[in-house]
């Protein structure tokens, strides 16, 4: 007893941790094991049963994760382009050009006190950030990422949308009235009113092209605007598009309109006494926020996945050409990889290093002061580089999913910048302005708009 | 005002764009130094003649003018009897040092005594916080020093007098005990070639110092030794 | 301690459910109200909310607190309350040597401090019957001029900031920053310059000084006009600033307004035209006035004014004469008994000095004049009736500065 007292005395802390789970590891994955071999089959026949279910929880965990690198993204977009705007540099110390900024805001705010102002109502206080995070959340639903790429198809996923959108307002309302404090009440009370009245025109300039498009299935709506971008709704209910993008700003409570967290009036809003992760939550469901009116834009009025051109009528175009060039035959490969077998994993691994010994060469033979590590470090970079680009391209052009979710970010991350520039530009509206617009104005016109698109309809259709 | 709606927020949008690409306006702090303006008045120092010679007279006329009395010194009496100070008791022990070395009569020899540059001391004050600002740690603390600006800056010894309550004149001795510890940056080759070329001497009297110190190096000896 | 009484637990712990609400700050002063105005203002009605704006607050440019009387977002009244930031200046100066007093007179002013020690050492030139040498009053008027300009674009970065937008404030600070550089390449600091002197100013131009400032000025009209034009004619700042906090000329007269806000409202009263001095009257510059008297048209006619500096600053470049900067004068001032005021024409208006001398070298009584504490007693005149962000607007516009204000 006393020797193995002894000897376990002489172990470090590492080694004392080593030790104790080893064994605990071992008995763990051998009843794993023994569990899969005896009831796997039983458990995948449940779940390929219920096939619909699994799919969709699973996409509901993806949705959840992905909005985290998601609200990150916008952060970080939103410090360096306003910085770069402003003539500053902005974040430039934590990792490559200052992206793991965010990331450390992150962390810090994990970190921080998580405090409850004595007054406030505690429970409703806590539980605020959860409804604006979750109704953010929800929202990604019934978006469509790219062919196939969606969580769920309901053929009313825009009502379902809207719906959720408005979810939000109660939570900022939930955390305006518990804070206990003045600022977050006119905060909350603002962001209701706010939020409320531009609901209308949101949902208003929408129905014109509800009635064009016929559905409320997003996924529909993206598949009627393939083809060339003249296809996409925007050229159809261009004044529909503005009154959109303005009313979705509004509802993001993005500058011009972000009264809701006025930091020069009412200091934060309803977040004035947030700290710590809860105050996370509010600020992550803004950003995320932003990247779905985004994307409901792009998917709505601007072709979603689609991209602007079609590919195929250029190939053809290109193959057309081809024969006048003097290139008749296509090359083929005289090699069958299939007849190869077992050779043909040492072929593949022997690509690497003769690409890299490829794009060193130039390097090492034109420059002779270049070191030879250095040249070789060059080319293994340069082949990564072009490996990587080609199977990108060709991830491209064989998976449908790929293309789409491309053209789909790219599209939507513009609408992040337009909304980051506006931010890095504007100062913000008067709150009886900010009513008088909506109702004065954004109403007025989307009725206008949803009256002609219906009148054409009708003389069209008739 | 034009009377297109939005043209104003459109130009506006279009400016905020155009400087988006602009080069920026950021000095990178600190890899990049604003320059100190050449009648800088943020750092208050002792003025020397052309001789080396402190010009203080330790009159304390202008600690009494002084209206947020921010100036504390010390010095002795004309026969060198008492001390007197004026200002906090933990702060004048420097400059009565240097005083006393005016009063003498002697010039002020230390190739310190010299117009200082301006100093970063963020990295000081980084070392003496690790060191907890701790006078009996102060042989680490200026090793520490040492390596993080390649030498011993007058700067960067009045800082650590005035931070940790030591004498400057008890850490000016530490510092020029050990051989190690240097007051100006290294020289590089060429120049201490050079250096060794006019002052030939130097170096045989060195050597015949090792070779009496018994095969031990003269350069590793302390400076009191030698 | 063994007592399971819930309210011995922390207030801050979430799962104690309070019987009384603690930690609240009731914004009725706990004496009886010492006027009727005041039993007025604390007498809060049906609907009615009093809300503190500051002290510390982003908005409130310093350590101003304002209390609020709100129903809904309409401010029905406002009671400023200052003092946060007063350190007894006056009283310090009647202690110290009349050299000492100029070196008090910068924090006054933290973002235009030459301008309040020009009418100080105006005042003991008075005193004294001091004549300052030309060259030395043209250098006052260069670096007060550019030190007007300096001010003038913080103040239109702070309304921009103020009412949200981001950029403008930094597009400010970097025409302000080369100002700066370039004045404490010949004052030997940013911001609180301690630059002039009795009879004259502390050091003649520099190459460094010259080298900048050539250099800004090659650039500096483009360059301010690129910036304004960010927002002067956006939609949104004009709406949110037009018809917000007018002032009518006579009102203003009476209320003691000066400088730019009362030019704004349409009065062409300028201390350097009205009462002209140090080489003013050898300079051609107009004074830009404006009708609206809005907190648009106080921003706008910052604009002009800075128009107009710009051109100051290029003739006093053309017409410096050589010379002594600093008159001759013993270390040990002892002006004769009697007394001297000196106004200035500052960035926020009227700055002036009285000091009474009684023939010791320190000032018998020292009285500071600062403008911004006078635009800031309308306050309730123009905000009442209108929201929220209207004061802040207004605030913004009148571009008041704490550190004068509470002396």
């Amino acid at each position: 007893m006393t020797a193995v007292a002894r000897a376990w005395g002489r172990l470090t802390l590492p080694g004392k941790v080593v030790f104790t789970l080893v064994p605990i590891l071992a008995v763990l994955t051998a009843s794993l094991i023994a569990l899969i071999v005896l009831f796997g089959g039983a458990a995948l026949d449940i779940l390929n049963a219920n096939l619909g279910v699994v799919r969709f929880v699973a996409a509901a965990t993806v949705i959840l994760v992905i909005t985290i690198p998601i609200a990150f993204l916008n952060i970080y977009l939103e410090m360096k382009i306003i910085a770069l705007m402003n003539l500053r540099v902005g974040p430039d110390r934590v990792g490559p050009w200052g992206t793991a900024l965010s990331v450390v805001h992150g962390l810090k705010v994990l970190m921080k006190e998580d405090f409850t102002p004595s007054g406030a109502d505690s429970v409703v206080f806590t539980w605020a950030p959860v409804v604006t995070y979750a109704a953010a959340v929800l929202t990604l639903v019934v978006l469509p990422f790219a062919p196939g790429l969606y969580a769920q198809d309901f053929n009313i996923g825009l009502l379902f949308f809207f719906a959720m959108g408005g979810l939000g307002v109660v939570g900022l309302l939930m955390g305006g009235w518990a804070s206990f404090n003045k600022y977050s009440l006119l905060g909350g009370l603002r962001s209701a009113a706010q939020i409320i009245s531009y609901e209308i025109p949101l949902t208003l300039s929408v129905v014109g092209l509800l009635i064009l498009a016929g559905t409320m299935s997003l996924n529909t709506i993206v598949v009627q605007q393939d083809g060339w971008f003249a296809n996409w709704y925007v050229f159809r209910q261009p004044l529909a598009f503005v009154i959109f993008f303005i009313a979705a700003t509004a509802e993001a409570n993005r500058t011009p309109f972000d009264l809701t967290e006025a930091d020069s009036e009412i200091v934060a809003g309803f977040a004035t006494e947030y700290s710590g992760m809860r105050f996370g939550f509010f600020f992550f469901a803004e950003y995320v926020n932003v990247f779905i009116l985004s994307a409901l834009t792009v998917v709505l009025f601007l072709g979603g996945w689609n991209a602007p051109f079609e590919i195929d009528p250029l190939l053809d175009w290109i193959g057309g050409i081809l024969p006048g060039l003097g290139i008749t035959t296509p090359v083929t490969i005289a090699l069958d990889p299939g007849g190869l077998g077992l050779p043909l994993l040492f072929l593949l691994l022997l690509v690497p290093p003769l690409g890299t010994l490829l794009f060193a060469a130039p390097f090492f033979l034109l420059r002779s002061s270049m070191r030879w590590w250095v040249a070789l470090i060059i080319g293994f970079l340069l082949f990564n580089v072009v490996a990587g680009g080609l199977v990108m391209a060709w991830a491209y052009v064989s998976f449908e999913a790929v293309a789409g979710l491309l053209w789909f970010l790219g599209k939507t991350f513009f609408f992040v910048f337009v909304f980051v520039w506006m931010r890095g530009t504007l100062p913000r509206v008067r709150i009886d302005q900010l009513m008088g617009f909506a109702w004065k104005w954004l109403l007025p016109a989307s009725l206008l708009n949803l009256f002609v698109t219906a009148l054409a309809v009708v003389v069209v259709g008739s | 005002m034009s009377f297109i709606p939005g043209i104003g927020i459109a130009r506006g949008m279009a400016l905020t764009l155009r400087r988006f690409f602009e080069p920026k306006a950021t000095i990178r702090y600190p890899e990049q130094k604003a320059d100190v303006p050449p009648k800088f008045r943020g750092r208050l120092q002792l003025l020397y003649d052309e001789y080396g010679t402190l010009k203080c007279e330790t009159c304390f006329q202008c600690a009494q003018a002084c209206p947020i009395e921010c100036i504390d010194m010390g010095g002795l009496d004309t026969k060198g009897r008492f001390h007197v100070h004026w200002g906090a008791s933990e702060t004048y022990g420097e400059r009565r040092e240097e005083s006393a070395l005016r009063r003498s009569g002697r010039p002020v020899p230390d190739p310190a005594y010299t117009h200082f540059e301006g100093l970063d001391v963020g990295a000081l004050d980084r070392i003496l916080e690790d060191h907890d600002y701790d006078p009996a740690r102060m042989l680490q603390i200026l090793e520490a020093t040492q390596a993080a600006y390649g030498h011993l800056p007058v700067a960067a010894l009045k800082r650590i007098s005035q931070v940790t309550g030591a004498w400057y004149a008890t850490i000016y001795g530490t510092a020029s005990y050990y051989a190690h510890l240097r007051f100006e940056p290294p020289a590089d080759a060429g120049q201490a070639a050079a250096i060794a070329a006019r002052r030939p001497t130097e170096a045989a009297y060195l050597a015949g110092l090792g070779a009496s110190l018994g095969g031990r190096s003269a350069g590793d000896a302390p400076r009191g030794d030698a | 301690m063994t007592t399971t009484d819930h309210r011995r637990a922390s207030a801050d712990d979430p799962r104690v459910m309070l019987d009384e609400q603690v930690g609240v700050f009731e914004p009725i002063p706990p004496y009886p109200p010492r006027t009727e105005r005041e039993a007025e203002f604390y007498s809060v009605g049906d609907g009615e909310l009093l809300i503190n704006i500051g002290p510390h607050h982003p908005a409130t440019h310093g350590v101003m607190r304002v209390v609020m009387k709100l129903n809904g977002e309409t401010i029905v009244d406002l009671d400023p309350v200052l003092g946060y930031l007063h350190r007894g200046v006056e009283k310090l100066c009647e202690n110290a040597d009349f050299h000492q007093t100029i070196a008090y007179m910068d924090p006054l002013e933290y973002v235009s401090s030459l301008f309040c020690e020009w009418p100080a050492v105006m005042a003991y030139e008075k005193l004294l019957d001091v004549e300052v040498p030309r060259r030395a009053e043209y250098i006052r008027v260069l670096t007060g001029e550019l030190n007007r300009v300096s001010s003038h674009l913080l103040a239109m970065g702070f309304h921009a900031l103020d009412l949200g937008g981001l950029t403008p404030i930094l597009y400010s600070f970097i025409e302000r920053d080369e100002i700066v550089e370039m004045l404490a390449a010949i004052t030997g600091q940013r911001m609180l310059f301690n630059y002039f002197r009795i009879g004259g100013v502390n050091g003649d131009l520099n190459h460094e000084f010259m080298s900048r400032l050539g250099d800004w000025m090659s650039r500096a009209t483009e360059q301010v006009e690129a910036n304004v034009g960010l927002l002067s004619e956006n939609e949104i700042f004009v709406r949110r600033n037009r018809d917000i906090g007018v002032m009518d000329p006579e009102t203003a007269i009476k209320m003691c307004w000066t400088g730019p806000n009362l030019r704004a409202s349409g009065v062409p009263f300028d201390i350097r035209r009205a009462h002209p001095y140090s080489v003013y009257p050898e300079l051609d510059f107009d004074i830009p006035t404006r009708k609206e008297g809005d907190s648009l048209a106080r921003y706008l006619l910052r604009i002009d004014e800075v128009k107009q500096s710009l051109r100051i600053i290029d003739q006093c470049l053309h017409q410096m004469p050589d010379g002594p900067v600093l008159a001759k004068l013993p270390r040990l001032l002892r002006p004769r008994p009697g007394r001297a005021f000196a106004a200035v024409e500052g960035p926020r208006g009227e700055y002036a000095i009285y000091a009474v001398s009684d023939g010791t070298d320190q000032p018998f009584r020292f009285r500071i004049h600062d403008p911004s504490f006078l635009h800031l007693q309308s306050f309730g005149r123009l905000v009442p009736g209108k929201l929220i962000a209207d004061w802040m607007t207004v605030n913004a516009s009148l571009d008041p500065i704490m550190g004068g204000i509470d002396k």
